[in-house]
């Protein structure tokens, strides 16, 4: 095991024609790590996200995953590097089969001369969609659902138990707890917390801040587009950290 | 440890949105009340008028669909990637008219088959070129693909008169004993087109290229960010719609024996009617090719039918819209009534 972080940023920027949504933003992420990346809206959370998951590219400066500079093309690329991102709300196809959105980009195609054609083994995907799924920790009706039949907590259900089974080191959550209830919310970190014992290392995105702080390790806070503070969550408050994110407090 | 999440608060924040139905049993209902529709139509003429059921009125009935299907396929690939394709009609109309001047240009200096094959390879080439100025105007240029279409819509139509002077094109007679020979009702034409339609229908409901084609109509951010190339994969399904239209600009010369430049000008809106008949989704990600098929048949019955109880055919566009609007009413009526 090289000591290595599994996902490092160097000196990141980004902006949107004369927006500037991101400044020099750097920072290491451990495997086993849980880091809650919280600032206001606009702070540059989302851009942030969108750089290591691949969605855009940066500016300037580097991206290291295990020690190792890499520039992503496409999301494609950045999964293939064992990031998964789960995006806020919009992370399902809701006309698809739960098996169909937990293998989307992913397909398992028939054995064969078929599957060189492209030909997908569809009661293969639902079933191991559901064995992964449980494996998680996570239990969804079974039978050939479409997304749009499930609740709204079962909907972020699978998407993070999607993200979860698929990630090899790092795995984005943005904003997973929003219009969840307060039981729907713990087995959520719940399930965070799991993801860290399996060795993967979370970043956690949330507006909550008391489920920051009850889960992660670390807290990274943006403000205009920059890193304010990065220290562990012991030596955070509540009051500390909302003054942090207003920039009301140093 | 487990997230089960049929908890009421939850359901409160995040009512779901979408339709909520069970697409299996979903798409088994409004295939089977299509089907039911079409067979009811069919013994209803024949009860008012017992030559609709004669061999050689069926097989007209099966040409007039073949006309229709590819074009309606076409926009089933569209539709269900969330977009739409006003220009087939016009592809169809300026494939036909400049595949008609090659053979024309070509009639005599060689046999009459690879005339056909060239023309259909000029046809073909045509729908490629009209495609790929869509799928680069909608993926390169990033326009709406109403805006798009409607531009290669307008200027196909305007070019086909052009290059045509207003009148058909060509005249091999030949051509068109294609169109009236072939196997019990069907013309060897149909038989070819039910054979793309069929292989269409595979692609679109078992393939990863028709599983995408969903995903991006369903929603096209977890598409992307599942990894999915979906500007490519957009691009690919006009460029695929062109060619299908193509391909139904050399039907119509075969049928006719010549290009022309307004038989299938308003082929877009027909074809839109079949998929909303249908059960596409305008606003993408639900259909299905069998629907669009079934589409057709009910279109093409009614509007043939009709003269056998004596409407005059001037009323065809006017029960077109009638029945456009009873599909697109039911659709509406089941989505709110699920979405309690």
């Amino acid at each position: 095991m090289s000591n290595a972080p599994l996902l490092e940023l160097r000196s990141i920027s980004k902006s949107y024609g004369s927006v500037q949504a991101l400044t020099d933003v750097s920072f290491k992420a451990h495997a086993g790590e849980v880091i809650g990346l919280v600032g206001d809206n606009g702070a540059g959370k989302s851009t942030l996200i969108k750089v290591i998951s691949g969605v855009h590219a940066p500016d300037s400066g580097d991206l290291l995953v295990n020690g190792e500079a890499r520039h992503w093309k496409s999301p494609h690329d950045s999964m293939a590097a064992g990031i998964e991102t789960l995006y806020q709300d919009s992370g399902l196809a809701p006309h698809l089969t739960i098996g169909a959105n937990i293998f989307l980009g992913r397909e398992l195609v028939r054995s064969g001369p078929l599957g060189k054609l492209g030909f997908l083994d569809q009661r293969r995907m639902e079933r191991q969609a559901l064995e992964e799924l449980d494996k998680v920790g996570i239990s969804v009706p079974a039978g050939r659902k479409t997304v749009s039949d499930l609740s709204g907590g079962q909907r972020q259900a699978v998407a993070i138990g999607r993200a979860v089974m698929w990630a090899k080191n790092v795995i984005i959550l943005d904003e997973p707890t929003n219009h969840l209830g307060a039981r729907q919310s713990q087995e959520v970190l719940n399930v965070i917390r799991a993801a860290r014992e399996q060795g993967l290392c979370v970043l956690f995105i949330s507006h909550t801040l008391p489920h920051v702080l009850e889960v992660c390790d670390r807290i990274v806070v943006l403000r205009l587009g920059s890193i304010v503070r990065d220290d562990p969550t012991d030596q955070y408050t509540v009051e500390s950290l909302l003054g942090t994110i207003t920039g009301l407090t140093k | 440890m487990s997230v089960q999440s049929s908890s009421v608060e939850a359901a409160k924040a995040t009512p779901p949105t979408k339709k909520g139905n069970s697409l299996g049993s979903l798409a088994t209902n409004q295939l089977t009340i299509l089907l039911v529709v079409f067979v009811a139509l069919f013994f209803y003429f024949g009860s008012q008028n017992a030559r609709f059921f004669r061999t050689g009125e069926i097989s007209s009935l099966v040409v007039d669909f073949s006309g229709l299907v590819l074009l309606a396929i076409a926009e089933t690939y569209v539709i269900v990637s969330g977009g739409i394709d006003l220009s087939v009609g016009s592809t169809v109309a300026i494939s036909g008219v400049l595949g008609a001047e090659v053979m024309n240009h070509y009639q005599g200096h060689m046999g009459q088959v690879p005339l056909l094959l060239l023309g259909t390879l000029i046809c073909a080439l045509v729908g490629l070129v009209v495609g790929t100025i869509n799928a680069f105007l909608i993926t390169v240029v990033n326009m709406v693909p109403f805006v798009a279409t409607l531009i290669t819509l307008s200027a196909g139509a305007g070019y086909a008169l052009v290059v045509s002077g207003g009148g058909d094109v060509g005249n091999i007679q030949s051509a068109i004993i294609w169109s009236s020979t072939g196997w019990w009702i069907f013309t060897w034409l149909s038989l070819i087109v039910l054979v793309i339609a069929t292989v269409m229908c595979i692609v679109l409901h078992f393939t990863r290229y028709g599983r995408y084609t969903f995903a991006i109509g369903s929603n096209d951010f977890a598409a992307r960010a599942a990894g999915i190339n979906i500007k490519r994969h957009i691009a690919s399904i006009y460029v695929l719609s062109g060619l299908l239209s193509g391909l139904v600009g050399m039907f119509w010369f075969i049928r006719i024996g010549a290009g022309s430049p307004t038989t299938d000008a308003t082929a877009n809106l027909e074809a839109i009617a079949c998929v909303v008949i249908g059960g596409v989704s305008l606003t993408g990600g639900m259909g299905s090719v069998v629907g669009a098929l079934l589409g057709c048949a009910i279109l093409t019955i009614v509007t043939d039918g009709l003269v056998f109880i004596n409407v005059p055919p001037t009323w065809n566009q006017v029960v077109v819209g009638a029945i456009i609007a009873i599909a697109a009413a039911l659709q509406a009526l089941r989505g709110t009534r699920s979405r309690r």
